[in-house]
């Protein structure tokens, strides 16, 4: 690029996508987020409750216990089913801390903006990241399976921006799905590609609207449930970010896939300043 | 049952989380003399409801197979004494305002819950059941009283006349 007016031009459109790229992620972080309370309110209501259990029991236990060994007698069976029922529920608090500390690592790596550097990472990593974020959301009514290539070779790639595309398509899929159905997420080697793909049992994509469904400000969702910059975004991450393909086939009420491949190493001459 | 009263509460839990089911029945057994029965699956607990008489039913609101919503409305159908709260970590106004119109709610409660307030809710509840129970009894007893009364009237009347 000789012109630097039209270089610094380029520079600032590219800004510009990042930021838009950046506000969007929030956006559909912002719309998980009643399914993220109450995926925590859960453990965490039982970890209190059984704190609150734990704290009153070991009251009664130094009594029983007190008075049982005044008296030079064994532990009552009483005493050791209060025993019984406080291990298990220190079992049940370890379940539910773990469960808080996944969804939070989750959120974590959404919400990191400073991966602007190219990184070779697995890319299932990313992918299960999204899948247990999604899951806070409709768990109960979708079904997520994963055939995942355990051969596939680490990606060289912008995990922040990875993990907004996985994030949009899981979505959508999600959204395309009215009540009870399937999400299948694959992942194989292809020469020097990575190819993922995000099925779902949904609706299709409606003939006349195939055309247009990249691009930017076209949306069939009702205001508040999409920007109509989710897939503009995610073709743009793919696309000119890192050099991949995506494409997508679908059938009106059988479903929809989205295939993307993503070179396994970017050239260094596209690293981001 | 409590048909007198006298006998132990039946509490019916039901949260498709085991971990919830699992403290609020530990909680419950430690603290109180209830017989607590707890259920992941809402059908199960239906099931469960064809045949055990309960006080007081806790549901989850968000739960696969049937919603909260529709789990109590089969139980109001069951057992229209037992009291009805929902515990539900999906606080919006919408499920709230339904549970109250359709299923005749006793509490809404939202997680996480503390446990003092939610074993008052559960008093509470037994006492409204063992009452509407009372009154199931004396409003049968007023029947069958009314029903020998114009039995022994009808044949008074038969005597004189």
């Amino acid at each position: 690029m000789s012109d630097p007016a039209g270089a610094s031009a380029e520079r600032e459109l590219d800004l510009t996508r990042r930021k838009l790229a950046e506000a969007h992620k929030m956006a559909s972080l912002g719309r998980l987020a009643a399914g993220i309370v109450h995926e925590i309110n859960t453990p965490i209501g039982s970890i209190l409750s059984n704190n609150e259990t734990i704290r009153r029991s070991l009251n009664s236990l130094r009594k029983l216990l007190g008075t049982a060994v005044e008296q030079g007698l064994p532990p009552t069976p009483r005493t050791l089913a209060v025993l019984d029922t406080l291990a298990s529920l220190t079992d049940i608090d370890k379940i539910a801390c773990e469960r808080i500390l996944g969804i939070i690592r989750g959120l974590k790596t959404f919400a990191r903006v400073n991966e602007s550097d190219l990184q070779r990472v697995n890319i299932h990593e990313i992918l299960l990241n999204t899948i247990k974020l999604t899951n806070c959301v409709f768990r109960r009514r979708i079904t997520v399976v994963t055939e995942f290539d355990e051969n596939l070779p680490d990606v060289e790639c912008y995990p922040g921006l990875l993990n907004q595309v996985f994030l949009n398509l899981v979505v959508n899929a999600s959204q395309a799905i009215e009540a009870e159905g399937t999400i299948t997420i694959r992942t194989r080697s292809d020469g020097e590609r990575a190819h993922v793909s995000v099925s779902d049992t949904g609706s299709g994509i409606p003939e006349a609207v195939r055309p247009r469904i990249f691009a930017a400000g076209f949306t069939t969702k009702p205001i508040g449930e999409g920007t109509g910059l989710g897939l503009t975004i995610t073709r743009e991450i793919v696309e000119d970010t890192h050099g991949g393909k995506i494409t997508f086939e679908t059938e009106t009420g059988v479903g929809t896939t989205f295939h993307l491949w993503i070179p396994l190493r970017q050239p260094r001459s596209q690293e981001r300043p | 049952m409590q048909p007198n009263g006298q006998s132990t509460p039946e509490i019916l839990i039901v949260d498709d989380e085991e971990m919830v089911v699992t403290s609020i029945r530990a909680f419950l057994t430690l603290e109180t003399e209830f017989n607590v029965h707890g259920y992941m699956d809402p059908e199960q607990a239906v099931q469960f409801m064809e045949t055990h008489p309960v006080d007081v039913v806790v549901s989850d609101y968000l739960m696969p197979k049937l919603n909260g919503i529709q789990f109590l409305g089969k139980a109001r159908s069951l057992q229209p004494e037992a009291a009805r709260v929902l515990l539900t970590g999906h606080a919006d106004k919408q499920s709230a305002i339904q549970a109250i119109n359709e299923v005749g709610l006793f509490q809404y409660l939202e997680k996480p819950w503390d446990n003092s307030q939610l074993l008052l809710v559960i008093q509470s509840a037994i006492e409204r059941a063992t009452l509407f129970r009372t009154l199931k009894e004396k409003i049968s007893e007023l029947d069958s009283a009314h029903s020998s009364l114009k039995d022994v009237q009808s044949r008074l009347l038969r005597a004189f006349l």
